[in-house]
């Protein structure tokens, strides 16, 4: 059984160097479209995570609520970084632990969860475009 | 040689970006699944020579599908590669001792991605 970290077994370093300059571009191209698509549900996952916090700073989030809260986090922690976004996989995992945690959010917590939220936030506004930094071409235009 | 490879996950986001990574880096043909059911039908209908395999659906998890996935004589030789974003030890070696190829981490890079799997599985093909 293998377990490999991401940053092993590119094939960035295999191949025929413009063919794989092109297909980088176009990969980006394709990912910066699908971003794009993507922005609606990964704001949609910010918004039950923000309803959640509220819930749980008034000591009413139900199982049901909760469960929606850490599916949505882990859902963005896989998928923003996969984008281009790795300060996002930290701040939705660090909101799945909170919204994981066992009985009620303290304050400290609860302070925690409501800075990491708004940032997350934020990342998410700032972010109109694909945040991947675009391929260098090896190829001269 | 082109591989084929079934990508079975409930996030669309996921499915829309591992396949566009597969197709586009390194030209494998694409299947995909929305949910492990669908998962273990496709596998059987299409053959595929890898199945990247989401942990956390609803359901039917990750896990589960896998199970399934080798308990069928049709699908049983097909390797299976976890796909997760759980990154806590106990779950790592909950899956590792499952018997699954290999894990890869969400997020993932798209770029890396097809060598990854290639490494893995040693297809000197493409890696």
């Amino acid at each position: 059984m293998s377990n490999l970290p991401p940053e092993e077994n590119s094939l960035s370093g295999a191949g025929n160097v413009p063919e794989r300059d092109n297909s980088q571009q176009k990969l980006h191209q394709l990912l910066a479209g699908l971003w794009e698509k993507s922005r609606k549900t990964v704001a949609a996952h910010v918004e039950t995570l923000q309803q959640a916090k509220e819930l749980a700073a008034k000591n009413e989030l139900d199982e049901p609520a909760r469960t929606r809260a850490i599916d949505a986090a882990h859902k963005l922690a896989g998928v923003l970084g996969t984008f281009g976004l790795p300060r996002g996989t930290e701040l939705a995992r660090e909101a799945e632990e909170a919204f994981r945690q066992a009985g009620p959010i303290g304050p400290a917590a609860a302070e925690r969860l409501n800075s990491g939220l708004n940032e997350l936030d934020r990342l998410i506004q700032a972010a109109v475009t694909y945040p991947a930094s675009a391929p260098k071409s090896g190829i001269p235009s | 040689m082109t591989r084929r490879i079934l990508i079975i996950d409930d996030e669309d986001d996921i499915r829309q970006v591992a396949a566009l990574s597969l197709e586009t880096v390194a030209g494998w043909h694409v299947v995909l699944a929305n949910s492990g059911k669908q998962g273990i039908d496709r596998a059987s209908q299409e053959q595929p020579d890898a199945i990247l395999l989401d942990v956390m659906m609803p359901e039917m998890d990750g896990p589960t599908t896998f199970l399934k996935l080798k308990a069928n004589h049709k699908t049983s030789h097909i390797p299976v590669l976890l796909l997760t974003a759980k990154v806590q030890g106990p779950d790592q070696r909950r899956f590792a001792d499952l018997g699954v190829a290999a894990i890869l981490f969400k997020p993932f890079d798209p770029l890396a991605l097809a060598g990854q799997i290639s490494a893995v599985l040693g297809w000197k093909d493409t890696a």
